[in-house]
This record gives C-alpha cells, sequence and structure tokens, in this order.
C-alpha cells in the first residue's frame, strides 16, 4: 500500500499581498470509491473574482463542494455548470458596485486547470490519472529524473495555451471539450508535483540544465519561506516571470506518516 | 535584459498619459457618425479609462487596485482660465491634478450619463465620464509635451522598475507652437522619450484623426506613401515593443517588424482600439 504526504506552496506576484494570490490549490484524501484527489488551478490576472473561480474549481474536483465530477469530459462539463452557478450567485455578490457588477457581467473569469487521482494505492498497480485545462503541469518524478509530464509543453509554449474553464456559459462546452487526460504507473517513493504555469515553465528549464540539482531542491522544500525564497531568488535572476505561483508535493510512501509538520 | 517585460502590480503600476487635442478644428464632424472630432475623441478617452478602471477591479468588497497612474492633459482651449494653452484635462474632484492613481479617478468620473456607442451602432450605455469635449484656438502641443513631460520625469523618477510611461497624443492638426520655450517639436519629443525606467524609455505614440472617410494607416513599418504630416508624425512616434506588437497582432493587425505607434486617418472605432492596444502591457493573463 502507497501513503500519500503533500504539502502546498505559494507565492502571489511581486509587489502584491498574500491576499492577492489568485491561484488555487486543494487535496482530499481517498473518499467511498474513489483515491485521494489534487488539483491546482491559476485564475487570470485581468478577470474579476478570479481567486474565487481558482478555489472552487479545484475544491469542487476534490470533493469539498458536493460530488466530483469523475475524469470523463461529460463528467466534467456537468460539474463544471454547477461551479459556474455558485459562481455568478455568490451571496458576496449583493454589495458589488457597479463596475464590479460589469466587470463579472462582460468579462467574468478564468482559469487554467490541473486535477489528479490516485488509483489503487492498495491494489497492484498504484496509478494517477489526471485532466488538464491549460498550463498548469504535472511532473512525476522518481529518483531526481522526470518520468512523465503532463501536459508536454516547451518552456517557449507557456502563457500561450488558450484552454482552462471560462465562468462564462457560452464557451463552456467547446473549452472543456479541449482537455486533456494522461495516467501513469506510481512506485514507492515517487513524487507528483503539480505547478501553476510560472513555476512550473522554470521547471521545465532548469530540469534540462540540471535534473538533479532541481529535484533534490525541491524534494528538499521544508518551509513556506525556503520556498519563497527560491521564488524571489529565481524571478531577481530572470529566470521566472513575476506571476503568482503554486507548488504542490505529493510524496508516496509505502510507510505511512509518523508525523505532522505545522510551520510557523 | 529585455526591455518593456515589467508587469503591473500595485508595488510597479504603469503610467499611461493622453494628450488631447482640443483645438479649433477639432469642431469639424468625425465622418458619418453625426459627433464632432472633439466629441469622438473625449468618447473613446472615456472608454479607455473605463477599460483601465474594469481591469483593475478584481473582487466584491475590494477597491479598484492601484495599477497605474494616468494624467490627460488637453491642448488648444482651455476650461479652467480661458483662452489657448495646456491644462489637465479632468474635471470635477479631480480638476488640475497632473498623474492621479487609478482607484482615485475610479472614484471621481464628473458624471455617469447615456452615452451613445464607440461605433455607429444605435445602442447607448450609461458610463462614467471624466473628459468632455470641448474645441478652440490653435494646436499648442510643443506645450503639452513639456507639461506632460514633467511629470512623466518625476513619475519615472519614483518608480525606477516599472514599465515606463506610455504617453498617447490624440491629435487631428499641425503643431502651431514649434518652437516652443527654444526647442522644436522633435527636441521636445527627444527630451520625453529620454526619460527612463529600468524596463526601457517612456513611450510616444500619435493618433492622427481625420474627419473624411480615407483610407486608415494603422502602426505602419514604413513613412512611404502616408501624406503630410504622416511622416513626421512617423519620426516623431516610438517603435512599438514587442509586447504591443503582441497585443495589436491579436487585434488583426498586420504588424511588420519595425513598426511605429502612429495611427493616421482612424475613424472612432479604430481610436479605441489603437488606445486599447497601446495603453495594454505586459501580463499572464489569458
Amino acid at each position: 500500500m502507497l501513503h500519500t504526504r503533500q504539502v502546498v506552496f505559494y507565492a502571489p506576484k511581486r509587489g502584491n499581498a498574500d491576499a492577492e494570490w489568485e491561484d488555487g490549490a486543494a487535496a482530499a484524501p481517498a473518499q467511498a470509491g474513489r483515491g485521494p484527489r489534487f488539483a491546482v488551478a491559476d485564475g487570470a490576472t485581468q478577470g474579476f473574482g478570479s481567486a474565487r473561480w481558482a478555489q472552487q474549481l479545484v475544491a469542487g474536483f476534490v470533493g469539498d463542494q458536493g460530488a466530483p465530477p469523475d475524469l470523463a469530459v461529460d463528467a466534467l462539463h456537468h460539474w463544471a455548470s454547477d461551479v459556474q452557478e455558485r459562481w455568478r450567485d455568490d451571496p458576496r455578490l449583493s454589495g458589488a458596485t457597479d463596475l464590479q457588477r460589469l466587470k463579472q457581467a462582460t468579462v467574468g473569469s478564468f482559469a487554467t486547470f490541473l486535477g489528479c487521482e490516485l488509483r489503487d494505492l492498495t491494489g497492484p498497480r498504484p496509478r494517477w490519472a489526471a485532466v488538464a485545462l491549460g498550463d498548469a503541469v504535472l511532473f512525476h518524478v522518481r529518483e531526481h529524473r522526470v518520468v512523465a509530464q503532463f501536459p508536454r509543453i516547451a518552456p517557449e509554449e507557456f502563457g500561450s495555451n488558450p484552454d482552462g474553464v471560462p465562468t462564462g456559459a457560452a464557451a463552456l462546452a467547446e473549452l472543456i471539450g479541449r482537455a486533456r487526460f494522461a495516467d501513469g504507473d506510481l512506485a514507492d517513493g515517487d513524487l507528483l508535483y503539480l505547478a501553476t504555469d510560472a513555476f512550473a515553465q522554470w521547471v521545465t528549464v532548469a530540469d534540462r540544465r540540471d535534473p538533479r540539482a532541481l529535484w533534490s531542491t525541491l524534494a528538499g522544500l521544508d518551509h513556506p519561506e525556503a520556498f519563497r525564497g527560491l521564488v524571489r531568488g529565481r524571478r531577481a535572476a530572470g529566470e521566472m516571470v513575476n506571476d503568482d505561483v503554486t507548488l504542490m508535493r505529493v510524496r508516496l510512501e509505502r510507510s505511512p506518516a509518523t508525523h505532522l509538520v505545522v510551520c510557523l | 535584459m529585455e526591455k518593456y517585460r515589467q508587469s503591473v502590480s500595485r508595488s510597479e503600476p504603469g503610467c499611461v498619459v493622453i494628450l488631447l487635442d482640443r483645438s479649433d478644428s477639432m469642431k469639424l464632424a468625425w465622418g458619418r457618425t453625426g459627433a464632432s472630432l472633439a466629441e469622438g475623441a473625449a468618447l473613446a478617452v472615456n472608454n479607455i479609462l473605463l477599460d483601465m478602471c474594469i481591469k483593475a477591479t478584481t473582487e466584491v468588497n475590494a477597491p479598484v487596485r492601484h495599477y497605474f497612474d494616468v494624467g490627460i492633459f488637453s491642448y488648444g482651449a482651455r476650461l479652467t482660465d480661458p483662452g489657448e494653452g495646456v491644462e489637465s484635462a479632468f474635471g470635477g474632484a479631480l480638476a488640475g491634478r497632473g498623474l492621479v492613481p487609478l482607484p482615485e479617478l475610479a472614484e471621481h468620473p464628473v458624471a455617469v450619463r447615456e452615452e451613445p456607442s464607440i461605433d455607429v451602432m444605435p445602442v447607448s450605455a450609461r458610463m462614467p465620464v471624466w473628459v468632455d469635449p470641448v474645441h478652440g484656438y490653435r494646436t499648442p502641443m510643443c506645450q503639452a509635451i513639456a507639461v506632460a513631460g514633467a511629470h512623466v520625469f518625476d513619475w519615472a523618477a519614483a518608480h525606477p522598475d516599472s514599465f515606463p510611461p506610455i504617453v498617447v497624443n490624440i491629435t487631428d492638426g499641425m503643431v502651431t507652437d514649434s518652437p516652443y520655450d527654444g526647442a522644436t517639436l522633435e527636441d521636445w519629443v527627444r527630451r520625453l522619450t529620454s526619460i527612463e525606467t529600468n524596463d526601457g524609455a517612456t513611450l510616444f505614440f500619435n493618433v492622427f484623426l481625420s474627419p473624411f472617410e480615407v483610407t486608415e494607416i494603422v502602426f505602419p513599418s514604413d513613412p512611404t506613401g502616408l501624406p503630410a504630416p504622416g511622416p513626421d508624425l512617423f519620426a516623431l512616434s516610438s517603435p512599438l515593443p514587442p509586447p504591443m506588437v503582441d497585443n495589436a497582432r491579436v487585434d488583426g493587425y498586420d504588424v511588420r517588424p519595425g513598426a511605429r505607434g502612429l495611427a493616421f486617418n482612424v475613424g472612432r472605432s479604430t481610436l479605441l482600439r489603437v488606445l486599447q492596444i497601446g495603453t495594454r502591457v505586459p501580463d499572464r493573463a489569458r
């Protein structure tokens, strides 16, 4: 049997406060009929209510807001329609100004999305299955080497992919239809990293340069400040775009966790 | 290091300055719209300010974000001290102000009223108004650049890491005050565009309006074929930096290498599109 231990690191754009971080990340343990789930999303900077949208998507996918969707186009479409309704009918919007109402109605929001479920962790063939819309990326790493990258995006292709989940109903079916799916086998000691675009783009470059150094560093991150120090340094060096960044690390091991770490 | 790559944030806001021609010729009718050049230009400026406010509106119960400092300077007829000259085009609570932070701008339109569509469509919408149409006198463009330049200089000094200031000059006529204070129009533009942040030099774009329905020329890469004063405006206009080339291409313009921030003989809807392209700075937003 494989156990999972996950941690989420994040940082807002340089110059913005934590409250302005517009990505989302969520995880949930196995529930009846399905394995543990993990998701990250990246809300559009120029959207309205993007942080809420990204957060509702990831929370919904892992099952924190009603029944989570199966990893299939029809199920995802039905589920995303429900999330859209909740986003539009948010009671907080009763206090919106004219400008805010105008932006919600005319622009709305949009988020890239990456969701992952681990399956058969107690069985003979543990594996991951994932769905992606846009350029948030899953890296499956074993012994400091990438076993799989999903979706496969070259460094220069980040930021140009138009796929994601919109808040507007009109475009939903077409965009969900562009969802990509993948899966892979898991082994004891494997690591899964789910990253939003700016961090994922840097990872793809750093992996070409020195994979052992990269994956040792990421596997060893043990405090939010260590992550933020890494991000600050790469931004200052011009290696990482100044965008909200999120990295979820999921460690798979035969031995269960023996202690809980709380960072202060 | 590549220039013109800085995205806007509250700690590194951008700066947009519009120079608005309010000379006498702006009273001419603009194509078949039934409105004057001055009315069309004011409408486009109000639209672009609303666009900027909308972009910086991100969530309920949150103020408009301070992503830009904005200045509108008019030249020609003055409102506050009747006669010819240059002044801040803001009215009401913002009257006389130079560069105004976007959240304050959003709070203080001079009015919210029914305005016609920017295109020739039989629709209108209630929208905030910051600038009213005015026309009269000659075209003191040099003085306008001098006044705006002083504000831009102070702003760039205070924001060394920001995307450089963007100055958009909307005019329908020939400069009438060159040389001004011992310097020609070219000198004033050179002074303006020598003001830099670490991300690049100030951008100076020109939009030349035409009352006639003639062929529009947008973001040319060559002055050949431009009627007067097109070649002069071409020489004065900054090359479009890569992010704005991308903006223009997304909007369907065939932008060639060496393209300048110049739009010539533009109609009303083109004016708004050009303003949108010229004021959109790098962003990771999809």
